[in-house]
């Protein structure tokens, strides 16, 4: 019954210049209070860019806009070439555009191998009716879901052992891991981490880039990271846009961004 | 299945310890369930044709056991599995049990000229349009599965407690329609007939049997019952290990996770409400044969409580435990509170029939039940630790992109 | 790096008709009623005297509704929750009324006016402490100790209290419809103004109702223990921090909208004249349907909404059938629901999706 959501994704990159995500101009607001200000923002093709900004510059906010859940209020955004301003998330999700939760949104009470199969979705098609049924067609796709699974949680390191515990019951770290699991197995051209470093240690961040790095390799993906871990975004950005207060404030290498004054300013002065 | 952790200490061999391991080790044999399920269905299907009279009162409430069990499963898709309260399920059971009305009797007396118009039924009636029962199971699931997407619709946006008024405002309509019904007018033919029950309903006859005799032999209605109800039991572990099940329980976890990792979240609600509605549909056409009578006074709000109680009772998406809420209920509904206890009130010196307590006893059982143990009797794992612990947001995806 | 300006999306065609129905869409149905039978009458006999009486009946009864949606949308606008027994609570208030009135004072149609207007003034603060009460001891049972497991819990749990008490009122008064004596000869006229009758129980319902809303809104607006409620209602963090004590806060939130909806009771057994144990789930519908329209957490667009549903049952009970009011009022409660959840008044909060 339900015909299959995988969208035709243009041919991977016409060549370094080409841009897989464009921002125009967007803003979002909130009853009086303006969380995303006129941003414009673009992600180079396979390329690893972090946003940075104090708490509450509107990262999250502009990651919503990026990903379906909010409406921005004025400009557009286009992925791949096509206009994703006003679309829904799951459709967004379905053309090649993957996100993990700042908040870690597992489904807590099914299993890591259920967590990663519902990412799936957009890629079976078992409709309601063969699903009754259960026709060799179903058992064949819901066997190639569990491989999938299994196959996406052993390349983050999820140990086997764990793979049908309630995800909830999961270490934390595991839980993290997890998280950019779901996010992968859908194979997706971008990928959106927001905060992945956080509550981790150097070395489990250190891990965490050097992942990075090796997923982008292995799997042709663009990276677009939100942190406030500088190391990792030194370590691993070849791009960096710093936000605050819902403005974009500063654009460039990492080294340029480290000695830009307005960015300095903006962190001191809230640590002051 | 999860590997059980090890029992602490010396495993007991002997007293309840030793029969709490045996049935543990059972547990984990390969087949278990599929051997477990054929042997329950069997006796299901034998005992009750066997010990009960023929048109004895027992087999009256083992009929309604499995008929609850339809209605239960059904309501469990929507309830249990998505996580959407619809407070609203008499819609479906009235909308199963008129297509009865329409089809298995004289209701459409004008049509084909005066002249029945048979298609599979027996009947003696001479006009009207008789179909057969499993047609008629087809079309009321069919209309009970667009009754239902029509009535998700407005919920989509909507979080908890809305989606229960909204439904349940649905289910006020269509029992409204069900008593007026009389003088909404198609053309000549009314919509229902009011208060006054459409009757006779034809028996109800499967192709290549004779039709069946209710005066004098219940029990093939209560193993196409059976039937109906084991398939739909099937019909549900099937779904809830599915791909759309998984959805469904991403839905009712965390709406707005779901959406983000693809799954369509107003496409799968509404597919969610369809299914639930089509089971109800099913069971009250299978109802409507059974009680063969259709009159408006059967489509309560009260209905839809009973039903949200079983499911309530045995455990919110635990299939097995919704079975065991219907049976339950049955029972103290149709057997309980109308025969054995009957006699009580007055041996205590109280003045009221146990039938008129029948609210209290419904209500007292939800409160209690959510009190003491929310996740239910026999709840899956996944509940208990949902209703016990508060897991799961409630957030719309509508709310966010405002 | 240049952000490659794309083309801004072609703004669909009909996107300024959506904002506009999204506006204005529920007005104009809301005025599509009454104005409909007014062109009718006028077009049929030149006179407008039977819409205006339908209007008058409209605000009075719209008065009971407004007392009985308030208690929704105190509870509400507090705990995020939707009372399921509050329709109950007033029907133990009609009967509880009644009972106090005929039995307790044995006041019949015949009593003196003195001893009628006594009574009834006493039955009614009795009836408003024993309604409160009840309220605050639902709240304690059913949603305190569920305050922190999922949303579900505390509804079923409503539901189910909500079922008990439709039973205690079945065996109080019968499973059917009960007539009363009317007491004060609720249909006498007393006032014509152009034809149009104002009835007394017309100015029950409003005299009754009108000191009791001022009275809240003045208490809720002034009083310590008011902006105690309206911080909870904001940020029950905030306001425990800030010394507020949340429990007692809500416990009296409940207290008021039981205390509303025990007045509404006795008005409703004064002008129906009839007691029904079913009465209070119709009845909790359709508040619902008037706090909802008004705005869910707003106090005035309880009362708004109280008086708008009184015109459009009013009109429906009158025009088209008694047995129709429950299919146009919850057909307004649905199209709420898709196109304004906010309702009328209230603003786009975090809670009515």
């Amino acid at each position: 019954m339900e015909a299959s959501e995988a969208v035709d994704r243009p041919p991977a990159g016409d060549g370094p210049q080409d841009d897989i995500l464009v921002a125009d101009s967007v803003s979002k607001i909130f009853g009086g209070l303006v969380a995303v200000d006129d941003v414009s923002f673009v992600v180079p093709r396979h390329s690893i860019v972090s946003i940075i900004g104090p708490n509450g510059a509107g990262k999250t906010t502009f990651f919503n806009m990026l990903t379906g859940l909010y409406r921005p209020n004025t400009g557009a955004i286009a992925f791949n070439g096509q206009d994703i301003t006003r679309v829904r998330p799951d459709k967004i999700m379905a053309q090649g555009l993957a996100r993990t939760f700042q908040n870690i949104r597992l489904f807590g009470t099914m299993s890591a191998v259920e967590n990663v199969q519902v990412a799936l979705h957009s890629r079976t098609k078992a409709g309601v009716f063969r699903s009754m049924v259960r026709t060799p067609g179903v058992i064949r796709e819901e066997r190639e879901s569990r491989e999938k699974a299994h196959a996406v949680l052993k390349y983050v390191g999820l140990r086997e052992s764990v793979f049908e515990d309630m995800s909830r019951n999961l270490s934390y770290g595991d839980q993290r891991r997890l998280e950019v699991a779901r996010a992968l197995v859908s194979d997706p051209s971008l990928l959106l981490l927001d905060e992945p470093t956080a509550g981790m240690n150097p070395q489990e961040s250190a891990q965490l880039t050097d992942f990075m790095q090796q997923v982008r390799e292995e799997r042709s993906l663009t990276i677009l990271l939100i942190e406030h871990d500088m190391k990792v975004v030194m370590g691993v950005s070849e791009r960096i846009t710093v936000l605050d207060h819902g403005e974009k404030i500063a654009e460039g290498s990492p080294q340029e961004v480290r000695e830009n004054e307005r960015v300095v300013e903006a962190y001191l002065g809230k640590q002051s | 299945m999860t590997v059980e952790a090890p029992p602490r200490g010396p495993t007991p061999q002997s007293g309840v310890g030793g029969v709490v391991e045996s049935w543990r080790r059972l547990r984990r044999m390969r087949y278990f369930g599929l051997i477990a399920g054929a042997l329950t269905i069997g006796l299901a299907a034998l005992i009750p044709v066997t010990a009960f009279g023929s048109t004895s009162k027992e087999l009256d409430v083992a009929i309604y056991a499995v008929t609850y069990v339809m209605f239960a499963l059904g309501l469990n898709i929507v309830v249990g599995f998505a996580g959407l309260l619809d407070l609203g399920y008499v819609a479906f059971y009235a909308t199963g049990a008129y297509t009865v009305g329409w089809f298995a009797s004289d209701h459409f007396s004008a049509v084909n000229g005066g002249q029945a118009v048979n298609f599979g039924a027996e009947t003696f009636l001479t006009q009207g349009i008789h179909l057969n029962f499993l047609l008629i199971v087809l079309i009321a699931m069919v209309i009970s599965a667009i009754a239902g997407a029509i009535i998700g619709f407005p919920t989509l946006r909507l979080r908890g407690d809305y989606i229960a008024i909204v439904t349940l405002a649905f289910g006020e309509i269509a029992t409204v329609l069900a008593r007026n019904g009389a003088d909404i007018k198609i053309g000549e033919y009314a919509l229902t007939g009011g208060p006054t029950a459409i009757a006779p309903i034809d028996q109800l006859k499967l192709p290549f049997l004779t039709a069946f005799d209710s005066a004098t032999d219940i029990r093939p209605y209560y193993l196409v019952g059976l039937g109906m109800a084991v398939i739909m039991l099937l019909v549900s572990f099937a779904l809830r290990e599915s791909r759309l099940g998984r959805a469904w329980i991403a839905i009712r976890e965390d709406e707005v996770a779901a959406a983000s990792m693809g799954v369509p979240t107003v496409r799968t609600k509404l597919l969610s409400y369809a299914t639930g509605a089509a089971m109800g549909g099913a069971a009250g056409a299978f109802l409507g044969f059974y009680v063969p009578a259709i009159g408006a006074n059967q489509f309560q709000f009260f209905f839809s409580i009973l039903i949200l109680s079983m499911v309530i009772l045995g455990g919110l998406g635990s299939i097995w435990g919704v079975v065991a809420g219907a049976i339950s209920l049955a029972v103290i509904d149709r057997y309980l509170l109308r025969e054995t206890l009957k006699p009580v009130p007055e041996k205590l010196g109280l003045d009221f029939s146990t039938t008129e307590i029948q609210f209290g006893v419904y209500g007292f059982l939800l409160v209690i039940m959510m009190v003491l143990r929310p996740e239910g009797l026999f709840p899956e794992r996944r509940r208990k630790v949902e209703m016990t612990q508060g897991e799961g947001t409630d957030e719309t995806v509508f709310e966010a992109s405002a | 790096m240049e952000a490659a300006s794309i083309a801004a999306p072609a703004r669909r065609p009909l996107d300024p008709v959506v904002q506009f129905l999204q506006q204005y869409g529920l007005i104009i149905l809301l005025a599509a009623m009454p104005l409909y039978y007014g062109i009718h009458d006028l077009a049929a006999d030149g006179s407008l005297t039977r819409l205006g009486n339908n209007l008058v009946a409209g605000v009075s009864s719209g008065a009971i509704w407004a007392l009985i949606a308030l208690g929704y949308t105190l509870v509400y606008g507090i705990i995020e929750l939707i009372n399921f027994a509050h329709g109950e609570i007033f029907m133990i208030g009609s009967f509880t009324a009644f009972e106090l009135w005929s039995i307790t004072f044995g006041l019949t149609p015949e009593s003196a006016v003195a001893a009628i207007v006594g009574g009834l003034l006493v039955t009614l603060i009795l009836t408003m402490i024993t309604t409160g009460v009840l309220n605050v001891m639902i709240e304690r049972v059913a949603y305190r100790p569920l305050r922190n497991a999922p949303k579900l819990a505390p509804l079923i749990t409503a539901v189910g209290f909500s079922f008990i008490l439709q039973n205690v009122g079945l065996l109080w008064q019968g499973s059917s419809q009960r007539s009363i004596p009317d007491l004060i000869d609720s249909g006498a006229a007393f006032l014509t103004i152009g034809g149009v009758e104002i009835e007394r129980k017309d100015v029950l319902a409003v005299a009754v109702t009108v000191p009791l809303v001022l009275l809240l809104t003045t208490f809720i607006a002034r009083s310590r223990l008011g902006k105690a409620m309206r911080a909870t209602a904001q940020d029950p963090e905030a306001a425990r921090l800030m010394g507020i004590n949340v429990n007692t806060t809500i416990s009296l939130t409940f207290l008021l909208g039981g205390l509303l909806a025990g007045a509404a009771g006795l008005i409703y057994a004064l002008y129906q004249t009839n007691l029904w144990y079913f009465q209070g789930f119709q009845a909790g519908l359709i508040a619902f349907t008037a706090a909802v329209m008004g705005g869910i957490g707003n106090l005035r667009g309880a009362v708004l909404g109280g008086f708008i549903i009184g015109i459009i049952s009013e009109l429906a009970t009158n025009r088209i059938g008694n047995d129709w009011v429950p299919v146009v009022v919850f057909s307004y409660l649905i199209l709420i629901m898709v196109f304004r959840p906010r309702g009328l008044i209230g603003e786009e909060t975090r809670e009515a999706g």
